[in-house]
This record gives structure tokens, C-alpha cells and sequence, in this order.
């Protein structure tokens, strides 16, 4: 479904990528991994078109998608909850699930894409008529979610979706993306939770100064010694 | 009193609308157009246009011609230096001013015209032993009714909430589908529709017309946008509200030795509150990068 081949962004004279190449198949749930300034946001941006790469390609369905607007990458399929959460923080609730549709044609289905997602997600229903930004971080981070489930994605792109969550809130948010993935919506998904999100994934991705260091099935990568000792601690690994 | 209070409001309310044309587009462009005043002579000079129509068809002509004048600018000198760094915007918007005034001169001349385009609100009304001048009220109602109809527009319409969207955290808007070319020209339009407004309340209010007529109001719009808070439209027709009253209140209130610092005075209270509330009367630290 999504193919990054060879890619290279950098930031004036800083190489943020430098040649990296991954596959998500449809359905599929591919998870990236990497230290702080691996390169990681920077895929996810490039992808979602908000950053123009210097060198590769970027495939969807088959198609290049590089040098396409974000607002028309939506429109292909491809949605990015990006870190740091950014709701809409002036508008309520309800107004940034609305900007979830911008995308939608098909107005009734949407409707009922947000009844579906505010029975799912009842904290949004309760709180529809309150600004966004007098939310929680794990109420900001399953509206997010939510507002980007409601473009109806074909590819939901993730990025931190647990940062700075209690972990209650964690467990919602993970349990969501099983959730997801066991309808079918296909998920890339970048975590500095390494050990759960490989251990949800089908397939792993480590990024580390912008180059692919590792790959492989989730959960052979969690039993590969050296993807241990760098991500899980020597105690792992004696594990 | 009464008149004092007319007076203030009346002022205000200009500067509330014209403070919004230029917040709506720093809103969503982080942009400070100072093209602006350029687009308040445009409406300005429209309404000398010649023909014998009827005043409502000038006032028409006037706020659609700037109208399309703003659309025009956004299309033709901003959006092909978008992404630009902000030094370059803001020369290219002096360069617009500089440029479109020097261009009024041209075909207007320099020297001052006269313009009656409402004479019928030249007189005023009694009111509690005070005499109200109808371009008063007239101004009172234009600004009010605009700024209702622009909040209707903000709030109910999907454009509205796009704009709003927008100019709270662009980069996101966009990742959800919003169109960056229609949400900009969107603030624009409105931008050129308060700049028209503003224009034809400004030339019935002192019946003349100069190609640098914007230039005043474009500073007291910048003002009025950063005692508000920056990247708040409700911040901006806030702090236009509040320079307008001060604006009145000071001189009613100072003795005739104090009246020529009267700005100073002013300006002194602008920064007396930016010392107290850096971030503006509506605190909205600005977020998400300029486009």
C-alpha cells in the first residue's frame, strides 16, 4: 500500500534521512522505532506531505504521491496523527471532530462515521460542546485519533500516540490501535514504546540517524539479541 | 457625557473593524499586510468613480471593488513568495503600499479631494441635551452589524470554522484537508470587505480623500492587533475598541495644557498594558508556523 524508497530530507546543511526505505501492505501494522532525532517525525511529515524530501519516492496504491500538497494526501488516504497531539485547542469538541470530515463527500456516512467514534470514544461525546484545549492529554490524544479516523483514512500514520500519557491512558490508546487493526485499517506507527508497539506490529522498522538499522517481523526483531541491547536494556537481553 | 460616550464608541468600533481586516490575515498567513492601508485608499477612491449613481451603489462598489483588490494582491504578489521567510512578506507588502499609493497619485494627483458620499448624515440628533451626529450612529451600526455577521460566518459556516482552524495551527489544518489557497483568499476576501467598510466610514466621516489616507488607520489596525493579542481576531476588535475609547476619553478628560501629548499619553497606556499582559488583552500565544 505505502512504499518509501531511498529517502533523503534534510534541514539546510542537517541530514535528517539519508536513504531510508520501508513497505506497509494493506492491513498490515508496521511499526518505526528509533531513538530522539532518529529521523522518525521527519518519515511521517514526508509522507503526509508537509515536507518536500530532496531524494526517493513515496508510493501509495501505487501512485507517487511526492510533491503532492498535504491537503490533497489526505484526500488519497492518508491521514498522520502527528506528535505533540495539536488540537484545535479555541474550538470545541465537537468542531474539531467536524474538521475530521473536511475530506468526507459522502455526508451522511460521515455523520455516522462520528456517532460510531463518539460511542467509542464517550469522553468526546460528553465534552462535544467544550473547547479542546481545556481537555486531558489522553482525552486531546482519543479526540486526535478520532479526528483522524473520521477523514476515513486507508493509512493511519501515527506518531508518539503515548507520549506524556498516564498509563491508563496508554492502554487506551494501544488498545484503540488493536482495535483498528483488527478491522482492517492499515497503521504505520512510530513509538519510543518500543517493546509494545513491535510487539502489536507485523513488521519493524528501527531508525536510527536517519538510516534503517534494522528490520523484520515484530516479534522476531523483539527476540533478536542486538534490537534488546539497544532498545530494551541489557536486562533483556539476559532475559 | 452622552456625546462623549457616542463618540467613543463610534471610533471604537471603526478601529475594531479595521483591526480585523489585518488580524484575519496574520491569523492565517502570519502576515502583517500592511498593504492594507493601501486597500482602504482603493475603497476610498471608488467612491469618487464617476457615473451619478445613487450613494448605496457607491458604497457597493466600494467594498467589492476592495474586495477583489485583496484577492487580487493575495493571488498576484503573495502567494507566489508563500513560504517565504517573514522579511520578505513584510518588504513586499511595503513595497504593495508604496507602490498602489504612488499609483493613486498618479491618477487622483497628490492634493486632497472632497468626497460628500452620505451628505444625509451630516447633521445630527437630540439626545438627552446632547447632540449625536448621525455618522455616529451610522458607524455604530455598519461596524456592529459587520462584526455579527463576520462572528455568524466564523462560527456556523465550515469556511468559518476552516479559517479558525487555520489560524490557530495551519500546518494542521492542511494534514485534515482545509485548502491553504482557499483559506487564505477566504481571509483576504474578508480582509478587503472590513478595509472597504472601514473606507467608506472613514471618508464620510471627514469627507476628503488622499492616496496616503490608509497610512493612519493601517498603523492604528497594527496597534489595535497587538494590544489585543496576536493571532486573535476577537483580541484585535478588542484592542481596536479600546484605542478608540481612549482615543476619546483622553482628550475629554486632559486639561488644555496636557491635549498635545494626547498620543503619547495613549500610547504610553498601550504600553503600560503590554508590560502587564505581553501576550495581549485575549492571551493567545501564537502557534503553528507561518505558511
Amino acid at each position: 500500500m505505502l512504499e518509501v524508497t531511498d529517502l533523503h530530507v534534510s534541514y539546510g546543511p542537517i541530514s535528517a534521512l539519508r536513504g531510508v526505505s520501508l513497505r506497509v501492505e494493506e492491513g498490515g501494522l508496521v511499526a518505526v522505532v528509533g531513538p530522539n532525532g532518529a529521523g522518525k517525525s521527519t518519515l511521517l511529515w514526508s509522507i503526509a506531505g508537509d515536507l518536500k524530501p530532496a531524494v526517493g519516492e513515496i508510493a501509495f496504491a501505487g501512485d507517487s504521491i511526492l510533491g503532492r500538497r498535504p491537503e490533497d494526501i489526505v484526500r488519497l488516504g492518508i491521514a498522520l496523527v502527528p506528535e505533540a497531539r495539536h488540537v484545535f485547542s479555541s474550538l470545541t469538541v465537537r468542531e474539531n471532530l467536524r474538521l475530521g470530515m473536511t475530506v468526507r463527500r459522502d455526508r451522511r456516512a460521515a455523520a455516522a462515521d462520528l456517532r460510531d467514534l463518539e460511542e467509542r470514544f464517550p469522553v468526546l461525546a460528553e465534552m462535544r460542546s467544550r473547547p479542546a484545549g481545556t481537555l486531558s492529554g489522553g482525552q486531546q490524544q482519543q479526540l486526535v485519533i478520532a479526528r483522524a479516523l473520521l477523514c476515513r483514512p486507508r493509512l493511519l500514520v501515527l506518531d508518539e500516540p503515548s507520549l506524556g500519557l498516564d498509563p491508563h491512558n496508554v492502554t487506551i490508546v494501544f488498545e484503540t490501535l488493536k482495535s483498528l487493526q483488527a478491522a482492517g485499517t492499515t497503521v504505520l506507527l512510530v513509538e519510543q514504546n518500543a517493546a509494545q508497539s513491535i510487539e502489536m506490529a507485523d513488521r519493524a522498522y528501527v531508525i536510527r540517524n536517519g538510516l534503517i538499522e534494522m528490520e523484520g517481523d515484530g516479534a522476531k526483531l523483539l527476540d533478536d539479541e542486538r534490537f534488546a541491547e539497544m532498545y530494551l536494556g541489557a536486562g533483556a537481553v539476559a532475559r | 457625557m452622552i456625546q462623549h460616550v457616542f463618540d467613543a464608541a463610534s471610533l471604537g468600533a471603526l478601529y475594531a473593524v479595521m483591526a480585523l481586516g489585518v488580524a484575519l490575515v496574520f491569523g492565517v498567513m502570519r502576515l502583517m499586510n500592511f498593504a492594507y492601508g493601501a486597500l482602504i485608499m482603493i475603497g476610498g477612491s471608488l467612491l469618487r468613480a464617476p457615473g451619478g449613481a445613487p450613494w448605496p451603489v457607491y458604497v457597493l462598489l466600494s467594498i467589492f471593488g476592495v474586495c477583489l483588490a485583496a484577492l487580487a494582491m493575495e493571488r498576484i504578489a503573495f502567494r507566489p513568495l508563500r513560504g517565504a521567510d517573514a522579511s520578505t512578506l513584510l518588504v513586499t507588502s511595503f513595497a504593495l503600499v508604496i507602490g498602489l499609493e504612488a499609483l493613486a497619485s498618479i491618477l487622483l494627483g497628490s492634493r486632497a479631494k472632497s468626497v460628500n458620499i452620505l451628505p444625509s448624515l451630516s447633521g445630527s440628533v437630540g439626545l438627552l441635551g446632547s447632540s449625536i451626529a448621525w455618522i455616529d450612529i451610522a458607524t455604530i451600526v455598519c461596524a456592529v452589524a459587520l462584526m455579527v455577521a463576520f462572528s455568524a460566518f466564523l462560527r456556523f459556516s465550515p469556511l468559518g470554522m476552516q479559517v479558525r482552524a487555520a489560524s490557530e495551527d495551519f500546518r494542521m489544518a492542511r494534514l485534515l484537508g482545509v485548502r491553504a489557497n482557499r483559506v487564505i483568499a477566504a481571509a483576504f476576501a474578508a480582509s478587503g470587505v472590513f478595509a472597504g467598510t472601514a473606507a467608506v466610514l472613514l471618508v464620510a466621516q471627514t469627507g476628503t480623500l488622499t492616496p496616503s489616507m490608509g497610512l493612519t488607520p493601517v498603523l492604528i489596525a497594527f496597534v489595535a492587533t497587538v494590544i489585543g493579542g496576536m493571532g486573535s481576531l476577537y483580541g484585535a476588535a478588542l484592542g481596536g475598541a479600546v484605542l478608540g475609547i481612549l482615543s476619546v476619553a483622553l482628550p475629554a478628560a486632559l486639561p488644555v495644557g496636557a491635549q498635545p501629548y494626547r498620543n503619547a499619553m495613549i500610547f504610553t497606556i498601550v504600553i503600560l498594558i503590554l508590560l502587564v499582559r505581553p501576550q495581549g488583552l485575549v492571551g493567545n500565544a501564537i502557534s503553528g508556523e507561518r505558511i
